[in-house]
């Protein structure tokens, strides 16, 4: 396996996050170095306090009065990674695969997108991640390719970009949307991550913005919620979910708890909120 | 594969190659007369079409200058009301424009049986933790399969409200549903489709509950150009696995050849199956040890009894769309204070606030209405949906009290 230890991926995280801000510096001053990680870029961008994916519905659906909340929180968890995987994962997959087909997979995933706040949350990450390749590391890799295949990657993430800014108004409905999945996996293939870095990252990061909305709706707190980031059992989860997704055509995506979608879409219904999902 | 005998040979019986598939062309004739100009179909596949039966008033549909064509109502039918494993349904159904079509299942839910014990356990090469190797290896043939592929012309419409699918213990079953509309019509001149797709947790009479092996219903939307070029508007897509395939092929194979008459027992060994998802013995190699994972099916539909997806589209199912729209937002909100057991109980506005049904719609892209709902039992999903279907009202305007049999 390629991970070995969550602790090192997460002391890698920190690192790769401080050379970012280095590179920052350095790009700033018109200087840019080797390539960081694109780990701390999704670090960055995603873990957005805005969106709980559902948590703070289903704790409203859910009243803990048999179990702890701390269980009725792991039991989420689990069911907002499996449907993480089994709806999202197969566009990473497909995005790092097959750069080319970009805008087909964007479409596609917006058409499987069920709830509006889910897509619109997907599509503002999507853009972020567009906005930071542009900004911060088209101008070396796309320069200077990994390989042919990233070459063929960063020409899709430019051609989408481009669509996105010259898609009007009126036929938005349709139009190019830029969701986050298939991006992302084109953007890990310019930049020349391997796939199982591509996709763990990308189930991780979802896994670590659940956990920080349980810290911000007082599930947990902090140093338990890193407590849970950082075990054994999250990272295997993840490794599982990823084994079962791995050769998941994106035609075959979809659904695998029904009553994650129930939650999500009711999150409206709350009669007081601090999510906007 | 053996062919049943036909009494009367049909003159339409060459132009059908397999079992199990069945054709339907709907068109228009002059001035304005609704007429199959196909219909087939192979045993286990049965399609009854009945025409006439309802006329919709001259009145009805202000959104056509036209009066609206007769709606034909087609029948699905299976031998034996339900699908034995192996079974493929194939239907294709063709809407020419203007035309409308009612389709419904008059057997009551599609039934699902087991899959057969012995081909299952013995499948060679199954590796373990990967989806898809369940339909892609020789599990094939012993899952039930249903294809609904059906093309919608300009302002033609299909009502397809038909029974939940029932699936029994042990049973597989994948259904793709398919609809084309015509990408070059715009506002009212669109193609318009009402489509209900619902799944229970199986016989409860029988004390079943979710205790299926695999069920897949995807519904999507495709808009087709006159040059043929396609484009997804829409994908819905539900998987319920209860992921046997990750246990070792060895305790599966134990556990489902049980008849029913030993179905206590077998019960107590399912649940020793559940309970093996945590000995790391039985995890696949790739994963870690050290897992409880949530893996029934059960655990992720919790605590409902049936999950089901309503799709709304098009001009004809426009007001019915925007009324579920209401419905779903006037809901009470959840948590606020009023909004407790004891409060003065106001009187129900509507049947959508009653709190057995969880629910959710949505417009989404392209101007479809996505309506999810979730439900204790069958009888309280039906009683919800026909409740709220007929209080619009539309449907049976433009339909006919037919088009929710099922409902």
């Amino acid at each position: 396996m390629l991970i070995k230890d969550t602790q090192d991926l997460e002391a890698e995280v920190t690192l790769l996050e401080s050379r970012l801000q280095d590179a920052r510096a350095q790009l700033a001053a018109s200087e840019y170095p080797s390539p960081p990680s694109s780990w701390a870029v999704k670090g960055r961008q995603i873990c957005s306090f805005a969106y709980s994916s559902g948590l703070e519905s289903y704790l409203a659906h859910n009243k803990p009065s048999r179990t702890s909340p701390i269980s009725s929180f792991h039991r989420f968890l689990k069911l907002s990674i499996a449907s993480i995987a089994s709806t999202s994962l197969p566009y990473v997959l497909a995005g790092y695969r097959h750069p080319s087909t970009l805008d087909t997979l964007d479409n596609d995933l917006d058409a499987s997108t069920p709830c509006i706040v889910a897509q619109r949350a997907s599509i503002a990450q999507g853009r972020a991640l567009i906005g930071v390749w542009e900004r911060a590391f088209r101008a070396s890799f796309a320069g200077n390719p990994v390989s042919e295949d990233a070459e063929t990657a960063a020409t899709a993430i430019d051609d989408l970009s481009d669509a996105l800014k010259s898609c009007l108004e009126e036929d938005e409905d349709l139009g190019p949307k830029g969701h986050f999945a298939p991006l992302w996996g084109v953007v890990c293939r310019a930049m020349g991550l391997d796939l199982q870095q591509t996709a763990y990252v990308f189930v991780m990061n979802h896994a670590k913005a659940v956990l920080s909305a349980a810290v911000r709706a007082g599930v947990m707190g902090p140093y338990q919620a890193q407590n849970v980031l950082a075990s054994q059992e999250l990272q295997d989860t993840i490794m599982r979910r990823i084994g079962r997704e791995w050769n998941t055509p994106v035609e075959e995506a979809g659904q695998v708890v029904p009553a994650l979608d129930l939650w999500v879409g009711r999150h409206e219904l709350l009669y007081s909120r601090i999510f906007n999902s | 594969m053996r062919q049943p005998a036909m009494p009367i040979p049909s003159p339409f019986q060459s132009s059908i190659a397999k079992p199990g598939q069945g054709k339907v062309v709907l068109s228009l004739l002059p001035p304005n007369n609704p007429t199959l100009t196909t219909l087939t179909y192979k045993y286990p596949l049965k399609l009854v079409p009945r025409t006439g039966g309802f006329v919709p008033a001259p009145d009805s549909s202000a959104l056509s200058d036209t009066r609206p064509s007769n709606p034909v109502h087609l029948y699905l039918l299976t031998y034996g009301g339900g699908l034995l494993p192996g079974d493929q349904i194939e239907v294709s159904i063709t809407l020419e424009p203007r035309t409308r079509m009612v389709v419904t299942t008059p057997q009551g839910s599609t039934k699902i049986f087991k899959t057969n014990p012995n081909n299952t356990g013995t499948a060679p090469n199954v590796i373990k933790g990967h989806r898809d190797q369940m339909p892609a290896n020789d599990h094939i043939s012993d899952m039930s399969q249903q294809t609904l592929d059906v093309k919608i012309g300009r302002q033609a419409a299909l009502c397809y409200l038909p029974d939940p699918s029932v699936p029994f213990k042990h049973s597989r079953y994948a259904q793709v549903q398919t609809f084309t509309v015509d990408a070059t019509a715009k506002g009212n001149d669109r193609s318009s489709v009402c489509v209900l797709d619902w799944v229970t947790q199986g016989r409860t009479s029988r004390g079943e509950d979710w205790n299926f092996q695999f069920w897949r219903g995807r519904n999507e939307v495709w808009a087709e150009d006159d040059k043929g070029n396609r484009r997804l508007l829409l994908r819905d897509s539900v998987i319920l696995d209860d992921e046997s395939n990750d246990l070792d092929a060895g305790s599966i194979s134990d556990e489902i050849e049980l008849e029913e008459d030993a179905k206590g027992e077998a019960e107590n060994k399912i649940q020793d199956a559940n309970t093996a998802f945590v000995r790391p013995a039985d995890l696949p190699p790739q994963t870690p040890a050290g897992l409880t994972p949530l893996n029934i099916i059960a655990e992720r539909t919790r605590p409902h009894g049936v999950v089901g997806t309503l799709i709304l589209s098009g001009p004809v199912f426009e007001a019915l769309g925007s009324f579920m729209l209401n419905q779903f937002q006037s809901q009470p909100r959840i948590g606020s204070r009023n909004w407790s057991d004891h409060a003065p109980s106001v009187p129900e506005p509507s049947i959508s606030n009653k709190g057995d049904v969880t629910w959710t719609a949505a417009r989404v892209r392209a101007g479809f209405v996505l309506v999810k709902f979730g439900a204790k039992d069958f009888e309280t999903a039906k009683h919800w949906l026909g409740g709220l279907i007929r209080e619009e009202g539309s449907v049976i305007h433009e339909f006919g009290e037919e088009a929710l049999c099922c409902l």
